[in-house]
């Protein structure tokens, strides 16, 4: 499959899952997994849902700008690096991010992410 | 060494190269290394060095605002992310911009750049 299709259809997932209920990205993470959100490390499926389920809002909603991929070696890992803008409710200007995911194979033909790296855009 | 000083060196001395005469970024990339430009592709470091000593500016400044570190995985190489300004010469405003870089380690002790995405963060 063509990786941008495959990286498209990620990010599409991945954010779905993260705009209805938060606690479904356990799915896709793993206990070697890493996330850097806003400059704080955290690692493992537990902990990284646990941050974000706790961020300060209920529901949100994230608009994708742009998405570009990678191949990132012989392991057959991808890069995707994403650009959008994230909704929060009752805010009228909407927040700026750009994010990294550095997705993994898995046995079962489907990928989790195994580096995730948040930051927001400051105008 | 932390990975994190070795990050934020790498990064010091690609935008210091980037900055000084873009010419010299071809020791950091390697046949395999993919760039991706504002949504363009490049591969190896010709193509993606003419890629950017054609950029239509002679002078720049990348002014560094965040930088993220993770290791991708068992093979020894690092994914640094980075966000900042870009401030051309004659232009009032600066440039944000978003960058992802995955170093892989040399046999010298070193990292080369394998896979590079840049991105300009519009307001």
């Amino acid at each position: 499959m063509d990786p941008d299709a495959v990286a498209k259809a990620f990010v599409g997932h991945y954010y779905n899952l993260f705009d209805s209920n938060r606690a479904n990205l356990a799915g896709l993470y793993q206990e070697g997994s890493m996330l850097t959100f806003e400059g704080e490390k955290i690692q493992g499926v537990q902990s990284i849902v646990g941050k974000l389920t706790s961020l300060p809002f209920q529901q949100c909603k994230h608009n994708i700008s742009t998405v570009d991929c990678q191949p990132s070696g012989p392991a057959g890992g991808m890069l995707v690096f994403v650009s959008g803008s994230l909704q929060l409710p009752g805010e009228q200007h909407q927040l700026k991010f750009s994010q990294m995911f550095h997705l993994m194979p898995t046995p079962a033909g489907s990928y989790y992410v195994f580096n995730d790296i948040f930051r927001l855009n400051y105008a | 060494m932390d990975p994190d000083i070795v990050a934020k060196a790498f990064v010091e001395h690609y935008y210091n190269t980037f900055d000084a005469s873009r010419a010299n970024l071809v020791t950091l990339y390697q046949e395999t290394s993919m760039m991706t430009f504002e949504g363009q592709k490049h591969q190896g470091p010709a193509s993606i060095v003419a890629k950017l000593t054609g950029l239509p500016f002679q002078q720049c400044k990348h002014a560094i605002s965040t930088v993220d570190c993770q290791p991708s995985g068992p093979a020894g190489g690092m994914i640094v992310f980075v966000s900042g300004m870009l401030q051309l010469a004659g232009e009032e405003h600066h440039l944000r911009f978003s960058q992802l870089f995955h170093l892989i380690p040399t046999p010298q002790g070193s990292f080369f750049v394998q896979n590079d995405i840049f991105r300009l963060n519009y307001g």
